[in-house]
């Protein structure tokens, strides 16, 4: 970059002065300068429309909603104490399969019915609709119900209360054989729990950290994404790679950590 | 009661074993540090991961946090930083020295003013609108440089003042601005390459 002064303002200077020009902390007359040199400068003007355009794409991206059951994983992960409020998502008979599930149909819904009109298109409106019609098919097909008998149905009142009868029977066997289900799995999340103890409390570390007075996180001083930091490090696209807006195409392929964590914990 | 004191009073109750204490902390910043491990490292199976670790991190140092050295989120920030860091190094530390060997901005640089100039007449603000949009610049930002990637996710995304950033990465704050304002110019460019191609 030439260092060629113009207003009053050098180019390596201009540039160091972009950030406080684009939050508004510029003194008058510094802006005044500022300004001049971005209006003459075929090098500064350009820098400046690009910092300010990538700074207007960045603060318009919206913040993403994390996963339902990732507080659930984290506290199971940290103090062992799941959830010490009260949740009308998860009482108990949720498992961590139906929220996966769940989440999957969240984002497809989200996704298929966009055009919908905007209350439908809520997440928890569709689940709440498709956990209806779930259960609802399932109690059908648990208690024997098929399609195609519905065709022969016996609509004489006495015929509906005989049948009504016997499904309810059905019904709340299948309901018995659920329930023996969830009582077997927390008894063995509850032995796992006590064999595998959760992390030890914050203050059980503190003896080990004694001679730690930083206030700082436990840490290697001066961490770099680079072993050999001297050199500077731009922007990495390779020559003639554009980004195409295809997600799976362009998504950096990070293999998983290999850490103790559990996202699909039990 | 002020955002510092009743993370202080949090922290203090959590140090003593109140485990809805803790819940709170998890409560109050999983979001953020999600976002940023999601920007970061660009899907969610990995920004879970090491959200989690993050909180791991911090359950098992939170007695070492000291409120009179700094805001509880520069504390939090520094930690997710560093396991950032760790993860880059193990998932793709090869290919630091690739993006070297290119040094792309040169190139961008001889483009011709002609065409930057020409680039620009693009309304960010209103394509933003779209989901898609979101997208590509989620990607574009995939396609930075881990420091000033990093630097613009804290600046623009997470709204945190130059110094505190500069206290998280441990370089000087004329270094943080010189990433941002790298980071900023490099995804608009990416951006406007993109947009070309598309158009
Ligand atoms: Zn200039």
């Amino acid at each position: 970059m030439p260092d060629e002064i113009k207003h009053g303002v050098e180019c390596t200077e201009f540039e160091a002065l972009v950030s406080d020009a684009l939050e508004g902390r510029l003194s008058p007359a510094r802006k005044e300068s500022f300004e001049a040199h971005r209006r003459v400068c075929g090098v500064c003007g350009p820098l400046f429309a690009d910092v300010q355009a990538g700074q207007q794409w960045l603060r318009a991206l919206e913040q993403v909603e994390p996963p339902a059951h990732l507080v659930h994983n984290i506290l199971a992960a940290t103090s062992g104490v799941v959830s010490t409020r009260p949740q009308v998502a998860r009482d108990g008979r949720t498992t961590p399969f139906g929220e996966r599930l769940r989440e999957r149909w969240d984002s497809f819904s989200a996704s298929f019915f966009r055009p919908v009109a905007a209350f439908v298109r809520q997440p928890r409106f569709v689940m709440s609709f498709g956990m209806i019609f779930f259960s609802f098919s399932l109690a059908l097909s648990a208690a024997g119900v098929k399609p195609k008998d519905l065709a022969k149905v016996d609509l004489r009142p006495s015929a509906l209360r005989h049948a009504y009868n016997d499904t309810q029977i059905r019904i709340v066997k299948y309901y018995d054989n659920i329930r023996f289900v969830y009582e077997i799995e927390s008894k063995v999340r509850e032995l796992k729990r006590a064999n595998t103890p959760a992390e030890p409390g914050p203050q059980e570390q503190k003896e080990n950290r004694k001679n730690n007075t930083s206030g700082q996180p436990d840490q290697r001083q001066d961490r770099n994404y680079s072993q050999e930091y001297n050199q500077p490090v731009l922007a990495a696209l390779r020559a003639g790679a554009p980004i195409t807006p295809v997600l799976h195409n362009g998504v950096v392929d990070a293999s998983p950590a290999a850490v103790t964590t559990n996202r699909r914990f039990v | 009661m002020e955002e510092a004191q009743v993370v202080g009073l949090l922290v203090r109750r959590c140090v003593g074993g109140d485990a809805a204490a803790w819940e709170e902390i998890v409560q109050r910043y999983h979001r953020r540090i999600y976002n940023v491990c999601y920007r970061f490292a660009g899907d969610s199976d990995n920004a879970q991961d090491l959200t989690q670790e993050v909180f791991i991190k911090m359950y098992r140092t939170l007695s070492t946090y000291d409120a009179g050295k700094g805001a509880f989120m520069t504390w939090v920030t520094t930690i997710t930083r560093n396991l950032l860091v760790d993860h880059f190094r193990k998932s793709k530390g090869d290919r630091i020295t690739d993006s070297l060997d290119s040094a792309p901005s040169e190139r961008e640089d001889a483009q011709p003013l002609s065409e930057q100039i020409a680039d620009r007449a693009l309304p960010p603000d209103a394509a933003v609108q779209s989901r898609e949009t979101g997208e590509m610049v989620h990607l574009a930002l995939q396609k930075l440089s881990p420091e000033l990637r990093e630097a613009v996710i804290l600046r623009d995304l997470q709204d945190m003042d130059y110094r505190e950033i500069a206290t998280a990465l441990r370089v000087p704050e004329g270094t943080v601005k010189s990433r941002i304002n790298r980071g900023r110019a490099e995804l608009a460019r990416l951006l406007q390459r993109t947009y070309r191609q598309v158009m």
